[in-house]
């Protein structure tokens, strides 16, 4: 059967050429994102500044809530964690108690904590912008480091590694500026320092003080981590046992693990890129296979004629079945070759454009794993042949004298499956749509699933919505000449082929319009509610890595100022039912009697200590009430119980929870503000800042609306490239097996007299009349997703959301498709040939 | 409508010859020179591979020979490009191919109708009624090529040829799907159009009673034109056809 099959493939090398390069670019496609994704699942920390420890005691870095359930009268444990932003510390006497322990060399508390460093020329951090991290210079002997130049920090000093040096223009004896939660300081630079063998860590740059200067400048209560160096020959075993004991239930890493006890700034993110990866392999699989199903379905339709010849001479339906499912394999197989390698770089290539855009860190590498590269050429196989068996289940039957007549008809049929696939997966997007709370955190990933559901429903419904949607074009053609009236017929009678040429445009247009109109509408709502939110403000006041909330505080009460709000960027945990989830928020200082920031409070009053504020739709969402004590968790883990005390609708690009400024800048590690929105009386206020803070920047408040969702963004429009690229192969594609398959439809034409001119006018007239069946179905299908999003957001109807986008869109998506209906019939028909007589 | 040429063949062939390209050779029309008037029918016989086939396309500038000249209703065909070449064709020409060529996305009705629509002329729809009555396929104009036996298609190709008043059909064994009957039928009505329309009818046939239905025989072997017969029998037809046959 493998033989025939290849032969036939052999034989009708054309005919497959499409199939063919649907599959190529499936497997390469699933091959890339699956590689992304295992490559960010797998992704380790680079580099353990802690190498030299045996074991480290950690302090918090994640909530972690153990439920009970009773069920079946078992109980039953479920455990949820969530990171946290920042890092818990360790009681200041942990350090001493570990070291009286047997085996014991050296016991050393560890500080992290971000710095931004700064020359006079400018601020200096790490490679790839890699953040600085603070350490009193004992913590040099965990990885270690080793002073290059200088000496060790004594107070006022620091000591920093030689790529930070080398990037500042920096030397012993410099001055150096560094800016923490705590204040500005100005340090003497001591020395240079720097791990055996390189100059730096990845990923972190790393500036010493002296050890009593640590709490003072980072604001820590305590260790953050704390370090045990056994003596040598130590039994590791009983050391490890007897820390254990000690520590109380904090973890005690080794090996790999110790990384987790450094500060999570410090380590590249790899958990929040997961998502991302998992959208782009949900986007690539969902259109891959949803692009190689229909173009199997066409191939195995064009070939009904052979299919009815071998059923003459004697082949059985069940035979015919396996040649086609032995095609498909050695196609997929075929294809896959070149489509693996293919898969490999685009994998490369979308790591590259997500590390410029910073959607994942600079350090992230793609790995290439076998098992995924087999996975993918199996998923392209299976899809390839479950869709020949579907395509073939009905073809297969055909009667074998349909071979002797002209006209070869797959039985008809299936209507009621095809029917009920149709309702099933349209009641699913509507199910989607109207109870997923589509302005939450999950609204992108829900709405792209509902369009999916969407277009799988039109796509198996497609030849009866095709003739619909196609009707009212098509009689507009009927009356335009002889090609109109001949594309008018064709595309009515012709409706599955259509449709299958359809269904594709259907496809690139509503699964890319939503991406990118519901992408647009939340930057612009959140751009809107930023200016919303300083209409009250003349200038907004920054710095090139943010401010101490003290600075914030003089700045504020400046004379002249009339009133100023700070906010510090935090995050905080929330629990709900068992299950802690991370939320944006920031610590909000407000000075001055004009309000400056307006969150448009809905109820209740913002107010100070002890409280905080709720976006309307948190509120609802975990059932809190005015007045509600409400327990949460800030950067470090720290739990606090606040009081509601107002609701606010204008979170966008601000963040769901409101805070007191002094808690957030006292938890969070970072603890900077990173604007200072002020409102005052008279214009000399911008001068008497540039004054005192020559660093900060003072700007108009109408100039800085923009949020910090900008590397989002970035990445949206990345997989939005990546789909339409696709999508538009998709469509060229089978607007191109269609054509190949009507050669001797077209020579007909000729010698029933049609000038070749006719023949590509017919087909110009039914690819503008296929183009505008499916960008009906396609804004249809955007509609349904685009509105209720667009509802859920803000209550506001939109359709088109973004008129500009909308329009490039359709006329790409239109263009495409003329010009893809165009090309083919003039490769196959020159203008200037005769009509074809042989090869019928 | 009607251009008379002045008394001259409607069609005329001089020294045409026709090579495929790998035919090992031998040419398909090795310098074939023949005209056909106009009020005449003609029959074309000859063994299978003798160029029949290449010679009625040659003729309705289907096909561009090697050499020698084609001439259409006064029209030097050499000199004719696309499209020009279609549009003389399909004003003079109708042609019904071995293999019918309908389409099948139209019904029997438009099929016939369609060389008219893509000339831009209105159709004369009584007369396509007319003839699709006398091929015997009343009634059947709604239906799609693919509902039809083949001889019925055959009919719909013959219709369709005859619906457009054509100076000349080429019709390329039109009744060899037919039985005795509705062959009949089709040489009737090619019989009328030649003697009430002055149509020029070529047709190859392999049936020597088919032949005799000619006013003319034109006998081909190995791409020459080996013999002629005017005033065709049956019997002159078939014993000419084994003489040539065993030549
Ligand atoms: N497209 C082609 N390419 C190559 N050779 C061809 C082609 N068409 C016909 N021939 C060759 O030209 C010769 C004449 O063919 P033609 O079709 O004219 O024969 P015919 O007389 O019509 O035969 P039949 O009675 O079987 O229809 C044959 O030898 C044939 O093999
Ligand atoms: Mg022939």
């Amino acid at each position: 059967m493998i033989r025939l099959a290849i032969g036939t493939l052999r034989r009708h090398r054309g005919a497959y050429l499409g199939t063919f390069l649907a599959a190529l670019l499936a497997v390469a496609l699933l091959a890339g994102a699956g590689l992304l994704l295992f490559s960010v699942l797998t992704a380790t920390p680079p580099a353990d500044r802690f190498a030299a420890a045996t074991a480290v005691v950690s302090g918090t870095r994640d909530v972690t809530l153990t439920t009970t359930r009773e069920k079946h009268k078992k109980g039953k444990t479920k455990t949820k964690t969530e990171r946290l932003s920042g890092a818990g510390t360790l009681p200041a006497d942990l350090a001493p108690r570990l070291a009286a322990l047997p085996g014991v060399a050296r016991v050393v508390p560890d500080a992290a904590f971000p710095v931004e460093l700064a020359t006079t020329a400018g601020p200096v951090r790490g490679a790839d912008v890699a953040p600085v991290i603070g350490h009193g210079w004992s913590s040099a002997a965990l990885t270690p480091y080793r002073l290059r130049a200088g000496h060790e920090p004594a107070a006022g000093e620091a000591v920093v590694d030689s790529d930070l040096a080398a990037r500042g223009g920096l030397t012993v004896g410099d001055e150096v500026r560094i800016t923490t939660r705590t204040g500005v300081r100005t340090l003497r630079l001591a020395g240079v320092a720097a791990p055996t063998g390189r100059d730096a860590l990845p990923a972190q740059g790393a500036l010493f003080l002296a050890d009593r200067e640590v709490a003072a400048v980072s604001g820590l209560a305590g260790p953050t981590a704390v370090a045990v160096l056994a003596e040598p020959g130590a039994d590791r075993a009983a050391l490890l046992a007897a820390v254990r004991a000690r520590v109380g239930g904090a973890p005690v890493l080794t090996g790999a693990d110790r990384v987790r006890a450094d500060l999570p700034g410090a380590l590249p993110d790899y958990i929040g890129p997961i998502s991302v990866f998992g959208f782009t392999i949900g986007i690539t699989a969902f259109a891959a296979i949803f692009v190689l199903t229909g173009t199997v379905a066409l191939g195995v339709r064009q070939r009904l004629r052979e299919l009815a010849l071998l059923r003459t001479i004697g082949a059985t339906p069940r035979q015919l079945r396996r040649l086609l499912g032995a095609e498909s394999l050695v196609l997929a197989a075929v294809a896959a070759l070149p489509g693996l390698p293919l898969g490999v770089l685009v994998a490369h290539l979308v790591a590259a454009r997500f590390r410029h855009l910073g959607v994942v860190p600079a350090q992230f590498t793609v790995r290439i794993n076998p098992v995924v590269l087999l996975l993918a050429g199996f998923a392209g196989a299976l899809v390839t042949l479950v869709a020949a068996r579907f395509a073939g289940r009905r073809a297969v039957r055909v009667a074998p004298a349909q071979a002797l007549v002209e006209t070869v008809v797959a039985p008809r049929g299936g209507v009621a499956a095809r029917a009920a696939v149709a309702l099933i997966a349209a009641a699913g997007a509507v199910a989607v749509l109207a109870f997923v709370p589509l302005g939450g955190p999950f609204g992108m990933g829900m709405t792209f699933i509902s369009s999916a559901l969407l277009l799988c429903a039109v796509a198996a419904v497609g030849p009866l919505l095709v003739r619909l949607v196609s009707a009212v074009p098509g009689r507009l053609s009927a009356g335009t000449g002889a090609a109109g009236w001949l594309a008018a017929a064709t595309t009515r009678v012709e409706v599955r082929r259509t449709a299958a040429v359809a269904v594709p445009l259907v496809l690139m247009f509503g699964i890319n319009a939503p991406l990118l109109l519901n992408g647009e509408l939340t930057a612009r709502l959140a751009e809107d509610q930023q200016a919303a939110r300083l209409a009250g403000a003349d200038t907004l006041v920054t710095g090139a890595a943010g401010l101490p909330l003290d600075t914030a505080k003089r700045v504020a009460t400046l004379p002249g100022v009339t009133g100023a709000a700070a906010t510090v960027p935090t995050r905080v945990v929330l629990a709900q039912g068992g299950k802690p989830q991370d939320y944006a928020a920031q610590g909000l200082l407000r000075i001055g009697s004009d309000d400056v920031l307006d969150l448009a409070v809905e109820a209740g009053a913002l107010s100070g200590d002890g409280t905080f504020a709720a976006s309307a739709d948190l509120a609802e969402a975990y059932g809190w009430r005015l007045g509600d004590e409400v327990p949460l968790w800030l950067a470090d883990g720290e739990q606090v119980v606040l009081r509601l005390s107002a609701l606010f609708t204008r979170y966008r690009g601000f963040g769901e929870l409101a805070l007191p400024a002094t808690l957030v800048a006292a938890h969070d590690p970072r603890g900077l503000v990173s604007a200072v929105a002020l409102r005052h009386s008279d214009g000399a206020v911008a001068e008497r800042i540039g004054q005192h803070w020559p660093e900060l920047r003072v700007v108009p408040t109408a100039a800085a609306t923009r949020t910090d969702d900008g590397n989002q963004q970035g990445a949206w429009e990345l997989l939005v490239v990546v789909s339409l690229g696709f999508t538009a192969i998709a469509v060229v594609n089978t607007f191109a097996i269609s054509a190949a398959a009507r050669r001797r439809e077209f020579a007909d034409l000729r010698l029933a007299g049609a000038t070749a001119r006719q023949v590509h006018r017919l087909v110009d007239r039914e690819a503008l009349i296929t183009v505008l069946a499916g960008l009906a179905l396609g804004v249809a299908v955007t509609s349904a997703v685009v509105v209720p999003f667009s509802l859920a957001q803000d209550g506001v109807f939109r359709l088109v959301v973004a008129p500009a986008t909308y329009l490039v869109l359709l006329g790409g998506v239109a263009g495409l498709g003329l010009v893809a209906g165009a090309l083919p019939v003039r490769l196959v028909l020159p203008r200037r040939g005769l009509p074809a007589l042989g090869d019928r | 409508m009607r251009i008379h040429g002045a008394g001259g063949p409607v069609v005329e062939l001089v020294d045409v010859v026709r090579r495929y390209a790998g035919g090992n050779g031998a040419p398909a029309l090795a310098g074939v020179t023949v005209a056909f008037e106009a009020g005449t029918f003609s029959a074309v016989m000859g063994p299978s591979g003798s160029g029949k086939s290449t010679l009625l396309q040659c003729a309705a500038g289907l096909d561009r020979p090697d050499g020698g000249r084609v001439r259409l209703a006064g029209q030097e065909l050499g000199t004719l490009r696309e499209p020009k070449l279609t549009q003389a064709r399909r004003r003079r020409v109708g042609f019904v191919f071995q293999s019918y060529n309908l389409m099948d996305s139209l019904s029997v009705w438009q099929n016939v109708l369609l060389p008219q629509r893509l000339a831009g002329t209105r159709p004369d729809r009584a007369w396509a009624r007319e003839v699709l009555h006398r091929v015997g396929l009343a009634g059947r104009e709604n239906d799609r090529p693919g509902q039809l036996s083949g001889g019925q298609r055959q009919r719909v190709a013959l219709a369709r040829a005859l619906a457009g008043r054509p100076e000349v059909i080429f019709a390329d064994e039109p009744t060899g799907a037919l039985d005795l009957g509705a062959g009949r039928e089709v040489l009737a009505l090619l019989r009328e159009a030649v003697d009430e329309l002055r149509t020029a009818v070529v047709m190859v046939t392999h049936d020597p009673a088919a032949a005799a239905w000619a006013d003319r025989v034109v006998f081909l072997a190995d791409g020459r034109v080996v013999s002629e017969l005017a005033d065709p029998t049956v019997d002159t037809v078939a014993a000419r056809m084994t003489a040539v046959t065993a030549a």
